[in-house]
């Protein structure tokens, strides 16, 4: 292995893929300023590190001070340590135009998707029997109300395409797949005005059906949905698992 | 040799902040390294997010939908779904979809909307709705919400038969009432199964309870809505009232005048990091000879 500041170098970049690709390989991804934090963590340990003797700092400081000073450069390394020297202010022009540019983009807007429900929502079961009886007339509700903006389960209804946020796709792993019955049935009851002001209740379209269909109602529904998505609605037991 | 250790550390520091400094301001590691987020419109990436209201170089063509001046006008296309949120219900709605143009002069504001509709018929309308002051408020008609206190809506509203808009407010199914105070225009003009309407207004009004107010660089919502009020044999038109074309919540903005002074600042961020760099390695190079 030649020199400490290749050594540290690699240090820093493994550390930087570890928490952007490794990790979340097998966790969820972390935050960037957590990642933020281990990346300054890495490199001050690195700088305790290589300035505890003067001769580890020599060791650390000769390349870059001979490569800056120019001392005795021929060839590529002298034009690459002009570009650098020349592209350096140029990138902070650039950051500091960057930082200060108003941007012209549209606002982006973090909607949580699944919010937490009201207690009175929480812990609910479905009180009817899971019988083909009440799928079919949950279906039945399901495609005369639901169908023009859910579609086939696929959130690709005739009246899908004017809402942004879109209908949920139901097939999809991540809408009724990760939820239990009685979150749908919070949902279905008070609709896009039902959701808290992190899920942004303003933009959807999700009818509050509590006007138009009955408690039993719904819970058919909610049945024939899952049969019709081809997944099942997670349970107590599950949730605490996880936890 | 302390002093010198104590000169090296420094620098290294130096050197070590001002790459830090960089790498975070440069525009690439907003990309990289900002917290993942939603996004924001997934499914509908290839189609129109945001209506812009152009500052336009002469007077805004606000009397006339067909003007050449309209042609140069970027446009958003957003697609337009039946009625089927609320009671009564649309289950096919004629307008598929309505390109948007926008343009002010710093006064005026003239929002141009285009679409298809076959037939030409004295029930046809078209309106743009609009969340009024700081409170959000939901894009139908700013119907209730359980947890969140809403604002009111503002709605323009265009009717063939009358030739003319109407300025509406409405906070809820029921409450659509016409203001008192009326600040805006439309003209339509019908051609070859495309409607051309264009609304008008001045950016700020002084009734701020009822009335949008369009400030310069701020983004805020918009929606749509038409009407194709062919008459069917029944006698009653195909659409009205609820049964109609809708968007949901889209963004707008009227574009401010070009700020140069960001640039400057750009510029100057570049010529101190140039000076400073020299300053650096002139220091560097003394520190070597001796
Ligand atoms: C007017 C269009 C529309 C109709 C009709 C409609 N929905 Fe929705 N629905 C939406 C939209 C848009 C969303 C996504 C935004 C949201 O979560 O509020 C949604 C979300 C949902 C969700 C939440 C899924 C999740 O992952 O959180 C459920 C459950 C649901 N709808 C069920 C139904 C059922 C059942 C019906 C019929 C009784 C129905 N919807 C009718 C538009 C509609």
């Amino acid at each position: 292995m030649k020199g400490p500041l290749l050594k540290s170098a690699l240090v820093v970049i493994g550390v930087i893929v570890f928490l952007y690709w490794v990790l979340p390989l097998f966790t969820a991804p972390l935050p960037a300023s957590l990642i933020w934090l281990y990346i300054a963590l890495t490199v001050s340990s690195i700088l305790i590190f290589v300035t505890m003797s003067a001769s580890s700092l020599e060791a650390f400081m000769g390349p870059i001070t001979r490569f800056l000073t120019g001392e005795g450069q021929v060839g590529i390394v002298r034009t690459v340590r002009i570009v650098f020297l020349v592209l350096v202010p140029f990138l902070v022009g650039w950051g500091t135009y960057a930082t200060l540019a108003p941007s012209d983009e549209p606002p982006t807007e973090n909607r949580t998707i699944h919010p937490a429900p009201p207690g009175e929502f929480v812990g609910l079961s479905n009180p009817l029997p899971n019988t083909p009886e009440n799928i079919t007339a949950g279906q039945g509700r399901y495609f005369s109300l639901c169908f023009p903006c859910h579609g086939v389960f696929d959130g690709k209804g005739p009246a899908a395409v004017g809402f942004n946020p879109p209908p949920a796709d139901f097939k999809d792993s991540g809408t009724i797949a990760q939820l239990q019955e009685s979150f749908l049935f919070w949902r279905i009851k008070t609709g896009g005005v039902g959701l808290p002001v992190e899920g942004m209740p303003w933009k959807s379209a999700m009818p509050r059906w509590e006007f138009e269909l009955s408690d039993e109602e719904i819970w058919k529904i909610i049945m024939g949905e899952y049969a019709g998505s081809g997944h099942k609605p997670r349970t107590w037991e599950e949730e605490e698992e996880e936890e | 040799m302390v002093r010198d250790m104590v000169r090296r550390g420094f620098l290294l520091t130096v050197l070590v902040v001002v790459s830090a400094v960089v790498w975070a301001s440069a525009p690439w590691s907003g990309s990289v390294l900002a917290d993942e987020e939603e996004p924001a419109q997934e499914a509908r990436q290839e189609e129109a997010v945001a209506v812009r209201l152009y500052l336009a170089e002469g007077t805004v063509p606000a009397e006339d939908p067909t003007a050449a001046a309209w042609a140069e006008v970027p446009v958003s296309e957003f697609r337009l779904s039946p009625q089927v949120h609320w009671p009564d219900r649309l289950l096919d709605a004629t307008v598929k979809s309505v390109k948007v143009r926008g343009l002010h002069d710093g006064e005026r504001v003239a929002i141009l909307l285009e679409y298809q509709d076959p037939t030409e018929d004295a029930a046809d309308a078209a309106a743009l709705e609009f969340m009024v002051g700081d409170k959000k408020a939901h894009f139908a008609h700013g119907q209730e919400m359980l947890q969140v206190e809403g604002g009111p809506v503002n709605i323009w509203y265009w009717t063939h038969a009358s030739g003319k808009a109407v300025d509406m407010s409405a906070k809820g199914f029921g409450t659509l009432k016409t203001q008192t105070h009326q600040d805006v225009a439309a003209k339509g003009v019908w051609q070859d199964g495309t409607w051309r309407v264009v609304f008008s207004r001045s950016l700020e009004t002084s009734s701020k309870e009822q009335d949008v107010q369009i400030l310069l660089g701020e983004w805020s919502n918009v929606a749509f809505a038409m009407w194709d009020g062919k008459m069917l044999e029944s006698g009653e038109p195909k659409e009205k009232g609820s049964q109609k074309a809708v968007s949901s919540w889209w963004s707008l903005r009227a574009e401010p005048p070009a700020d140069y002074s960001v640039v400057l600042y750009g510029f100057l961020g570049l010529v101190i990091a140039a000076l400073f760099e020299l300053a650096f390695v002139k220091k560097l190079k003394k520190g070597q000879e001796a």
